[in-house]
């Protein structure tokens, strides 16, 4: 990844940028820990729904989520172009199911609008904010809310019901 | 004043010194003045003396200087060993452990005064009153009391030297050098002073003495030291100081004609020898450094690494030859050597480094002999304690965890097993009962045995007891087997003394005792004949971040099972599946055993035949349920791997590893599994 050319500029943000059934999303670098390639997943019983499963990240157990299944968008095929973001929110390391990724974008700041109520589905209450980049829209997603928000309270729920 | 990191150092020091000392006075009250038991003591009150003094724990200082004095007097025979002065001791330890705790800032305060008295009194017994500072009963004919010393330093050195001369004593520049790593200069430093001091008279220091005192110097320092010692004697206490890498003591020759003796020439090859003697041990003395356990997992998930790293160079030779054909030959061939060599390194590095997280079991069964001899004394029973097999190792997370259920189970036996020593006499056994407690090692597994000679347990008396607190109904107890009837002690609730004393027999006991060890993947079994004696035998796993496990499939999935719980695995028809209300059974060896399916557990579409199932006969305590699978693919030890906080406790699950392939397979929790089934209505049905 292109992490090593962060720059410190209070100006910009730099921004991983992904696509996830043909809209464009971007999320804090900062929070990437690296990108690769689909593999097989494990499923694991008696999780979440959009829990894919767990995969071996060079020893490490990680649990991967389908970003689609998340927000309830419709699936996408896996294809050569799939990945996993391998992110690091809230101490932990997780994975994320994604229809490809593009780029490390430069957002200006300024360029950064608050997220209208709700947009391609997705509430605005996971949305940092959107931005028009070189013409496109790209949705900024607020990690700590995708991951946590609603999860933690189903993944305890989970956890209680079937225990 | 002393940073946290110095404070632990001394802590630790003084817990193991506190052991030794410990160990030393039950040799002593077991075989008398022993010679060598007493050295270990006085070594070991001598320092935590020392350290403590420096790190300014008056308190603990003044009460370990008595606890000195007192082994002084046994050493030199001037005190004989009796009940009442071990039993002194004992509470001067226990006081000092108090005084320890205190450091660590447990609330406790205890008043050391009625301690000292008591230690005082048995200082009146011993002829000459206390000496001071227990000097070494030394050749020099004038011995300066130690006191006054190293601050009165100043030109006059020859002269003091010469006058000492005149006495036959002789100077010495002693020069010391600390290990490297050493923690607590000036502790080693106050100990090495102290030594001194018992030798003799210490009149110049470099650096200064407050200097060295502060631990301002680099690692070694060298003082001028007036005695009547030979000096490879000199030499050889101070190598007893802990972490006192090396020291020389050089005779001071002053320049004018005084008479000045060299070491005569046959001295030289006893010296020698000695040297030689003292190298060999050196050689032999483990040199050990404190980790902490966090670096041991971080070097761990490191060598996991380095496995991936070594597959992955095995796909691309494949790849490589692919691509270039036979051409490539040399290189494949080269790439496959590397990466079968880095194979073999980062399996004998995982090896080590689990290794290195294993502790003797030592490190719990030396607490064990001091409990029994207090125990015993207080319930008037003759105990002959026999520890074996110290030296077995365990993971540390295993030692901490078998522990508690130990210290319960040795209880028990001492309470409810050994009988009187009266009854004994009467039943025609030996008046002292033997406790036995060894560890060992059997294949893949330790075994612990806890073994008394009392009076052991009755089935039919179980029996009854268990049905009277309404555990299980008479039917259910006339139908068990004497072995049965002996396991029903784990149950929840269970306790077979009517008096409830405050040793044991609180009626929570053996189930916990079963519980914990099964936290970590063991096995609680019970034999007993009643008038014999009784045994408890606990199984455990080697380390608790690798286990056996039976793999088996399900869909196109692995899943493992720890082979801890599993009894057996058997191969069944599908129509010897009974329907008991809503639950499937078996009957296995004209027993009811209720089965559960895997694919039902899990929400999975499963692929067995229909007519030929495979059940792994899954064991929690007496507990068992049958789990129908696809597919048993075998043994296979694993590692096991948290699923993380994210997903949190999954149920029936408790964790994941990662198979040869690097694919991932899932660890089925069988306690949880085991739970929610509920087998125990299913037996209840089937029964």
């Amino acid at each position: 990844m292109a992490k090593g050319e962060k720059q410190i500029d209070s100006k910009e943000d730099q921004m991983v940028v992904f696509q996830l059934t043909e809209q464009t999303y971007g999320i804090d670098i900062d929070a990437v820990f690296e990108i690769i390639r689909m593999e097989a997943i494990t499923r694991v019983p008696r999780t979440p729904h959009f829990v894919e499963g767990v995969i071996n990240l060079r020893g490490k157990i990680i649990p991967v989520i389908d970003l689609c299944k998340r927000f309830n968008l419709p699936l996408a095929e896996r294809t050569s172009s799939s990945r996993i973001i391998i992110v690091d929110v809230g101490g932990n390391t997780i994975g994320m199911i994604v229809d490809g990724v593009s780029e490390v974008l430069r957002v200006p700041l300024d360029s950064i609008e608050p997220p209208p109520p709700m947009i391609h589905g997705i509430d605005a209450a996971y949305l940092r904010g959107i931005a028009i980049l070189d013409g496109r829209l790209v949705i900024l997603l607020n990690l700590d809310k995708v991951l946590y928000e609603h999860e933690q309270s189903e993944l305890q729920r989970f956890g209680v019901e079937t225990a | 004043m002393f940073s946290d990191e110095e404070i632990s150092v001394f802590l630790d020091e003084l817990e193991e010194k506190i052991q030794v000392l410990n160990e030393n006075i039950l040799v002593l009250e077991r075989e008398g003045g022993s010679q060598e038991a007493l050295q270990e003591i006085f070594r070991a009150a001598h320092t935590i003396k020392g350290s403590s003094a420096v790190m300014g724990y008056d308190k603990m200082a003044s009460l370990t200087h008595e606890i000195e004095n007192l082994f002084d007097q046994m050493r030199k025979g001037l005190l004989p060993v009796s009940g009442p002065l071990v039993d002194t001791l004992f509470m001067a330890l226990d006081t000092l452990q108090i005084l320890r705790d205190e450091i660590i800032g447990k609330d406790v305060s205890v008043d050391i005064e009625q301690v000292v008295t008591s230690l005082k009194q048995f200082q009146g017994i011993g002829s000459p009153p206390s000496p001071g500072e227990a000097p070494e009963s030394g050749r020099g004919p004038s011995k300066q009391p130690a006191g006054a010393i190293d601050d009165g330093i100043g030109e006059v050195e020859e002269d003091v030297i010469r006058e000492a001369e005149l006495k036959g004593l002789q100077a010495y520049w002693v020069t010391v050098q600390l290990d490297a790593g050493c923690q607590m200069k000036s502790v080693r430093a106050f100990l090495v002073f102290e030594t001194l001091q018992q030798m003799g008279e210490v009149i110049k220091s470099q650096p200064p003495a407050e200097d060295i005192q502060e631990g301002n110097f680099e690692t070694g320092f060298r003082v001028i030291l007036l005695t009547g010692e030979d000096p490879d004697r000199v030499r050889n206490l101070l190598m007893t100081v802990s972490e006192v890498a090396k020291t020389e003591v050089n005779r001071i020759k002053l320049a004018a004609g005084q008479e000045v003796r060299e070491q005569a020439a046959s001295d030289a090859p006893a010296e020698k020898t000695e040297q030689a003697a003292r190298a060999d041990h050196e050689v032999k003395t483990v040199q050990t450094v404190r980790v902490d356990v966090q670096k041991l997992d971080t070097l761990m998930n490191l060598v996991g690494e380095l496995v991936i790293d070594r597959t992955r160079l095995n796909r691309f030779a494949e790849i490589f030859e692919g691509r270039f054909g036979s051409g490539s030959g040399d290189m494949v061939e080269t790439m496959n050597e590397i990466s079968s060599h880095l194979g073999q390194v980062a399996g004998d590095l995982q090896e080590q480094i689990m290794k290195a997280r294993m502790l003797p079991v030592a490190q719990v069964f030396n607490r064990f002999p001091r409990m029994v001899r207090d125990l015993a004394q207080k319930l008037n029973k003759e105990v002959d304690f026999i520890v074996e097999g110290h030296e077995t190792e365990l993971d540390r997370n295993v030692i901490e965890v078998i522990g508690d259920p130990l210290i319960h189970l040795i209880r028990n036996a001492l309470d409810h097993g050994i009988e009187g020593p009266e009854e004994r006499a009467r039943l025609g056994k030996p008046r002292n009962g033997v406790l036995k407690l060894k560890a060992s090692y059997m294949e893949n597994h330790i075994i612990i045995t806890i073994q008394d000679d009392g009076k052991g347990m009755d089935p039919v008396k179980l029996r009854a007891k268990a049905v009277e607190k309404g555990l299980i109904n008479g039917e259910v107890a006339q139908r068990m087997s004497d072995q049965e009837a002996l396991n029903l002690i784990f149950l929840p609730g269970f306790s077979t003394v009517a008096k409830v004393s405050d040793l044991s027999g609180r009626g929570v006991g053996m189930d916990i005792v079963r519980s914990h060890i099964e936290q970590i993947n063991g096995i609680t079994d019970v034999s007993s004949v009643p008038g014999v004696g009784t045994t408890f035998t606990i199984k455990l796993p080697l380390t608790l971040a690798i286990i056996r496990a039976l793999m088996v499939e399900l869909g196109n999935e692995q899943f493992a099972f720890p082979l801890t719980n599993v009894v057996e695995t058997i191969s069944v028809k599908a129509e010897e599946i009974k329907r008991v209300k809503h639950n499937e059974v078996i009957l296995v060896r004209g027993r009811v055993l209720p089965l559960v399916r895997l694919s039902d557990i899990f929400e999975r579409e499963t692929c067995a035949e229909m007519d030929r199932l495979f059940v792994v006969v899954l064991g929690i305590g007496e507990k068992k349920v049958g789990v129908i699978v696809d597919k048993l693919l075998g043994e296979l030890e694993i590692v096991i791997k948290s699923l993380g906080d994210y997903l949190g406790k999954v149920p029936c699950l408790s964790g994941a590893t990662i198979l040869g392939d690097g694919q991932v397979a899932l660890i089925v929790d069988v306690r949880s599994l085991v739970k929610e089934i509920g087998v125990e209505e299913a037996v209840y049905a089937a029964s």
